[in-house]
């Protein structure tokens, strides 16, 4: 098969395309959807028409209340959030509603929505435009989260979040958009709650995320002649792949974990405890992260890099861990 | 469009729809202040009118949305009274495995699609439910019913909004239940909740016809439900109805008593009086209706009485619609 080198975002509308296609309940809902300048949705208004690539003012509790109905009475219905951090404005419905309703009705109801959200710090956008909160989403009762952090996943996962009959939260980080990776052109899908080890080592385990997956293999790469660095991709925070992390850890005994959302009872937190509580025995040392402390990001470049790891940060814990 | 009028035998349907309500609420309220029975739940004494005659005009696959305050909504939709019962004790043959209780029933096969126990929270969902009649076409309607007090979340304005914009097949029923003070049922409050008489004038302000009505009068309720559905019905968009009613029982059962001078404004005994004076309705069929009401009220409840519980698995299950 020949290499066909693609963006994230274009795989990502490839994923949307695809599945828009061959079943006429998906629809896509959200704020300039319609837009044909925005890479994920480009052109699905021209190929699938207003009614069901629908655009829907700034008000998103009542537009992903909508995608919460619509998948309720059987549509399948991906809406799409410009920023994580305008979700925030639509907490009921996405906690309460979306990630409950099927537990409460007993099973007698299903939520087949896919609530599709850009996320991400870097871009000197300030504290409501550069959030992660997958912690969060992760954190409440019945919601998937799902994080690509390639073309090649982003196509696979995306495609199974569609036809997964569960509520779904789909992340997209801004900085991965133009990222390009071998993308098949025929379909295929990743299924929720499987990792990725995107490279294999044996003296110390780092578990990454969306952006920090690519700032933790840079790192990997400039320590390699020192420190053999085992990096694993989790793809989704919730459900999460114990067995592949743990797995690891049996080999090195050393973790570090990598992530861009906030520290404090975030997904590190959780990364962490599941190795205290499941790989204590081979620990070599205590387990270090690398987040973002619970400070609000700044607009100033320089203080916002302060705040969020890198590559070089990451080497620098390396070197550390390994040393003690 | 032809006008809508009731003959006599739609008279005494609606009557003893009326009946049963009232029949229902009374007895469960009872055995409940007893300690029979665990249900607990929002009373619709004194609203009956309202469901009854919005309900009327709906088939069975039309969908609603309801409030915490479900009962009379459910019944009047045509639910199985068994297994609302059984619900209301948290019982397994309950609609929900008695995972739901009052606050969040739903039963897809007659549409009810949701009480909830966030005030205000099914209006955006049923905004989801119009969007999928819209998209498929086949001329169902959803109606959302909610409370003065709900009609001040951001989440009702916005939808009211979204309806519009999309020109979604709804009706929102407002119940304004403090119709002479501007309070919250059931609380004391030293501000008012509304410096407006009616909450329908906030139909204008989203560009859809709006107008306020007499809840306690079954005829009328019939009369504009019935245009405003078929509005819905043929495409022609969403309408705001207000009615006014007495709450005669407060806020959650038992808490408050019926006032006397709320007694003009029952729902069932202005209709007995219309029924009587044009004689559709005699002493006997009073009656029949009220008897044969009790009984399938008594036959619910000893359904519910001798259902199990739940199994203790349940406690784990339909966190994403199948077993966790």
């Amino acid at each position: 098969m020949p290499e066909r080198i693609i963006t994230m975002s274009e795989a990502l509308n490839e994923a949307m395309f695809n599945e828009m296609k061959k079943n006429s309940d998906i629809i896509l809902l959200g704020e300039n959807v319609s837009s044909s300048f925005r890479g994920p949705t480009k052109g699905l208004k021209d190929a699938f028409g207003r009614e069901r690539v629908r655009d829907a003012p700034i008000s998103e509790t009542s537009f992903i209340g909508a995608g919460i109905g619509a998948a309720i009475t059987g549509l399948r219905p991906i809406v799409e959030l410009m920023l994580v951090d305008f979700g925030l404005v639509a907490m009921d419905q996405i906690l309460n509603q979306m990630g409950k309703t099927t537990y409460m009705s007993g099973g007698a109801v299903k939520i087949p929505i896919t609530l599709r959200a850009v996320i991400g710090a870097g871009t000197s956008s300030g504290a409501t435009h550069s959030e992660s909160l997958y912690s969060l989403f992760a954190h409440m009762p019945g919601i998937k989260v799902v994080l690509p952090s390639t073309p090649y996943d982003a196509k696979g996962l995306l495609t199974s979040s569609i036809r997964e009959n569960c509520p779904k939260v789909f992340l997209e980080h801004r900085l991965l958009y133009n990222v390009k990776g071998n993308v098949p052109k025929e379909e295929y899908t990743i299924p929720l709650g499987v990792a990725n080890t995107c490279n294999e080592g044996n003296d110390v385990t780092i578990v990454a995320s969306g952006l920090m997956l690519h700032e933790s293999l840079k790192a990997a790469e400039k320590i390699k002649n020192k420190v053999s660095v085992e990096v694993i991709d989790p793809r989704t925070i919730y459900p999460l792949d114990e067995e592949t992390i743990l797995k690891s850890l049996q080999k090195t005994g050393r973790l570090i974990v990598v992530d861009e959302d906030y520290r404090y009872c975030g997904f590190s937190a959780e990364i962490a405890a599941l190795a205290a509580e499941k790989a204590f025995k081979q620990l070599k040392g205590p387990i270090y992260r690398l987040a973002t402390p619970n400070t609000p990001f700044p607009f100033n470049p320089r203080l916002e890099r302060e705040l969020l790891p890198n590559a070089e940060k990451i080497e620098k814990l390396i070197q550390k861990v390994i040393g003690e | 469009m032809s006008k809508i009028v009731l003959d006599n035998d739609k008279f005494l349907e609606l009557y003893r729809v009326m009946i049963r309500i009232r029949t229902y609420e009374t007895t469960l309220r009872t055995l409940s202040r007893e300690g029979k029975i665990p249900a607990r739940f929002g009373m619709y004494t004194g609203q009956e009118g309202v469901a009854t005659g919005v309900s009327a005009h709906l088939k069975k696959d039309d969908q609603i949305g309801s409030t915490h305050r479900p009962v009379g909504h459910l019944i009047a939709k045509g639910i199985n009274l068994d297994k609302l019962t059984a619900e209301l004790c948290g019982k397994a043959t309950g609609f929900n495995k008695g995972k739901a209780g009052s606050y969040h029933i739903f039963d897809p096969e007659t549409g009810c699609l949701g009480a909830n126990g966030i005030v205000g929270a099914s209006v955006p969902m049923c905004a989801g439910y119009a969007l999928r009649n819209q998209i498929k076409n086949d001329g169902r309607v959803t109606v959302s019913y909610f409370g003065e007090g709900g009609s001040n979340q951001g989440g009702i304005q916005e939808t009211l909004n979204l309806a519009a914009c999309w020109n979604l097949p709804i009706v929102f029923i407002c119940e304004n239940s403090s119709p002479v003070v501007q309070r919250m049922l059931g609380h004391e409050m030293d501000y008012p909740q509304l410096t407006i008489d009616n909450v329908s004038i906030r139909a204008a302000g989203y560009g859809m016809p709006g107008s306020t009505h007499d809840g306690w009068d079954v005829e009328e309720v019939y009369r504009v439900a019935g245009e405003a559905i078929n509005r819905a019905r043929s495409g022609k968009g969403p309408t705001l109805l207000e009615f006014k009613v007495h709450q005669f029982e407060g806020n959650l059962e038992g808490r408050l008593e019926a006032n006397e001078k709320d007694k003009p404004f029952c729902p069932i005994d202005v209709l007995e009086h219309k029924l009587r004076i044009r004689q559709i309705l005699k002493k006997d069929t009073e009656e029949k209706i009220r008897l044969e009401e009790l009984e399938l009220v008594q036959k619910a409840v000893k359904f519910a009485l001798s259902s199990p519980e739940p199994d203790i698995k349940e406690a784990y299950t339909d966190v994403f619609g199948g077993a966790f």
